[in-house]
């Protein structure tokens, strides 16, 4: 049996649903040395800022009981680079590119969209309003319904590329924020960001990560990601990248019945350097088996 | 691959022997390879551990490890005949000499077996060196023979009760001259060989650990910064091993 594992995101075609996560694959480089990255549907590069950033100190990341938390804090080289140095490798690797885009003011984010639009090296646009491990780094965007509402409007304006909101999951009802980003006009949506963790080091008595806090990713936060991503698709109809802790082709299909169009998989490429294309081959055997001849099929079926 | 041996070397350090597929050919002195414990569903990160030695001909490779959380202690319990899922060799190794002439070789604790694959190789290639091992105390002590094959071997302890007594800057005998230093260990020891040689004629290297994420240069986790202060540099890519100069430690 043939199995169709394409999708139509706001009128962005996929050749699958699967797409390595922001900041767990840099800009496409380093995992493009172990397998060609046009099996990929997708990738969403790093987090992009309007300026350098070195990030946090260390230690950055730390393991968890099926986790681990990261507060890395957007280290990145700065729209020039990427636009210089980065974009244009990528560009030519035959794969769609989402770029992340995160900022600490409105103006900040206005202006990497627009110049990421105009150059013409990507195919759309994932707005970051909820990185956990910086002051500002977008996550005041991400918690306040009227002021990301205000700051999808400002961006739409300059953004000529399918416009998706990353969300926080750090919030008390996500569907809220999904409605303010719709309503300023975001095409789809991303969720969920890193949940806000801790672990302490029992010998020096201090947290572990040198920020203290960081995002909790993996295994342990797929219900939740699940569940979010259920209560999301029951509110708005946009398409839906789902995330947190896909760990196989069957945690994807999990995460489009509950009504995700498409899935980013993040520290599952740390466990497995080649978990994004294992993740492509998993799910088509899971259609196959099951019978599923395309992805609408099973979309938002649990709903 | 496959165990061949899971060797205790001293009371929390032990020297894993796999055999297998690997790129045996293509690992240099000072690259790490990062392994999966268990089936990674309980510990997602892989453990970076620096490469002991790499033997095409035997078809072995060689990992020395302390025992420092429930990881490591897994990698503990393996046996002969157990399969462990290895990637690599990551990351860039020590450079080779530039000149002619003697090296100088020095190793903290656990930072003491990326050197050995190195010392072989240097001795191979036809150079001298010589080997400054420091220790804890006595029972920290190991492969002190096996350094010994290949240069003059100094061991030195913090308490004494082995070798010389003292930290390794303190037994350096500074009337030699070396071409090149190479070192591995805490980082208060890499920053005390760094000043005590600042101002001499010499070529520094220092391998750098960090908690690692990906261990591809992908996630950004383990970045260390240049001396400025104003470059981010990945240790799992760009190094662990980094000519002296170029990192702020």
């Amino acid at each position: 049996m043939s199995v169709d594992m394409t999708v139509d995101l706001a009128g962005l075609q996929l050749r699958n649903p699967v797409m390595p996560a922001s900041g767990c694959f840099g800009y496409g480089r380093e995992y493009g040395e172990y397998y060609s990255l046009d099996e990929l549907g997708a990738v969403v590069v790093k987090a992009t800022t309007r300026y350098p950033r070195l990030g946090n100190p260390t230690p950055r990341v730390t393991e968890v009981a099926g986790g681990m938390l990261n507060a890395i804090g957007l280290a990145n080289p700065g729209l020039d680079e990427v636009l210089a140095e980065e974009l244009p490798w990528l560009s030519r690797q035959n794969v769609p590119i989402f770029v992340n885009v995160a900022g600490d003011t409105v103006d900040d984010y206005c202006q990497v969209v627009d110049r990421i639009c105009r150059s013409g090296l990507a195919q759309a646009i994932e707005l970051n309003v909820s990185c956990p491990n910086v002051k500002l780094g977008g996550l005041a965007f991400g918690v306040d319904a009227t002021i990301l509402r205000e700051l999808v409007q400002e961006v739409r304006k300059v953004c000529s590329l399918p416009l998706y909101v990353k969300l926080s999951p750090n919030v008390t009802r996500v569907q809220d924020l999904a409605i303010a980003a719709a309503s300023g006009g975001a095409d789809g949506l991303s969720l969920i960001n890193t949940l806000i963790g801790m672990q302490i080091d029992l010998t020096k008595r201090k947290p572990i990560l040198a920020n203290k806090t960081g995002g909790l990713s993996g295994r342990s936060i797929k219900p939740v990601a699940v569940r979010m991503v259920y209560e999301v698709a029951q509110e708005v109809d946009l398409p839906i990248i789902g995330m947190g802790g896909v760990y196989s082709g069957r945690d994807a299909a999990e995460f489009i019945m509950a009504g995700a169009w498409a899935v980013e998989v993040g520290t599952a490429n740390f466990t497995d350097p080649y978990a994004c294309p294992r993740i492509i081959g998993e799910l088509r055997s899971f259609m196959e088996e099951e019978g599923i001849k395309s992805l609408e099929e099973i979309r938002g079926c649990a709903l | 691959m496959l165990v061949k041996e899971n060797k205790q070397l001293t009371r929390d350090i032990l020297a894993l022997t796999l055999t297998g597929a690997f790129s045996y050919e293509q690992a240099t002195p000072g690259q790490f390879v990062n392994v999966l414990i268990g089936d990674g569903a309980a510990h997602p990160l892989r453990r970076p551990i620096s490469i002991a030695s790499a033997n095409l001909q035997e078809e072995t490779l060689s990992l020395v490890y302390r025992v420092v959380g429930e990881g490591t202690k897994w990698l503990s319990e393996r046996s002969r005949g157990d399969l462990i899922d290895v990637f690599g060799p990551l990351g860039k190794g020590f450079g080779a000499p530039l000149e002619p002439g003697k090296v100088l070789i020095v190793g903290g604790g656990v930072g003491i077996p990326p050197l050995y694959q190195l010392a072989k190789e240097l001795a191979r290639q036809g150079f001298k060196s010589d080997i400054i091992l420091g220790f804890k105390n006595q029972r920290d002590v190991f492969w002190t023979g096996e350094f010994a094959e290949f240069g003059d071997v100094t061991v030195c302890t913090e308490d004494g009760s082995t070798g010389e007594k003292g930290f390794v800057t303190e037994v350096i005998d500074m009337n030699e001259d070396w071409t090149t230093l190479y070192s591995c260990g805490p980082k208060a020891m890499l920053k005390a060989l760094r000043t005590h040689f600042e101002g001499r004629d010499i070529k520094g290297y220092v391998s750098l650990e960090e908690r690692m994420a990906c261990g591809v240069g992908a996630c950004w986790g383990c970045t260390c910064l240049d001396p400025n202060g104003t470059v981010a540099k990945r240790i799992c890519k760009e190094g662990p091993v980094f000519p002296w100069e170029e990192v702020s430690l």
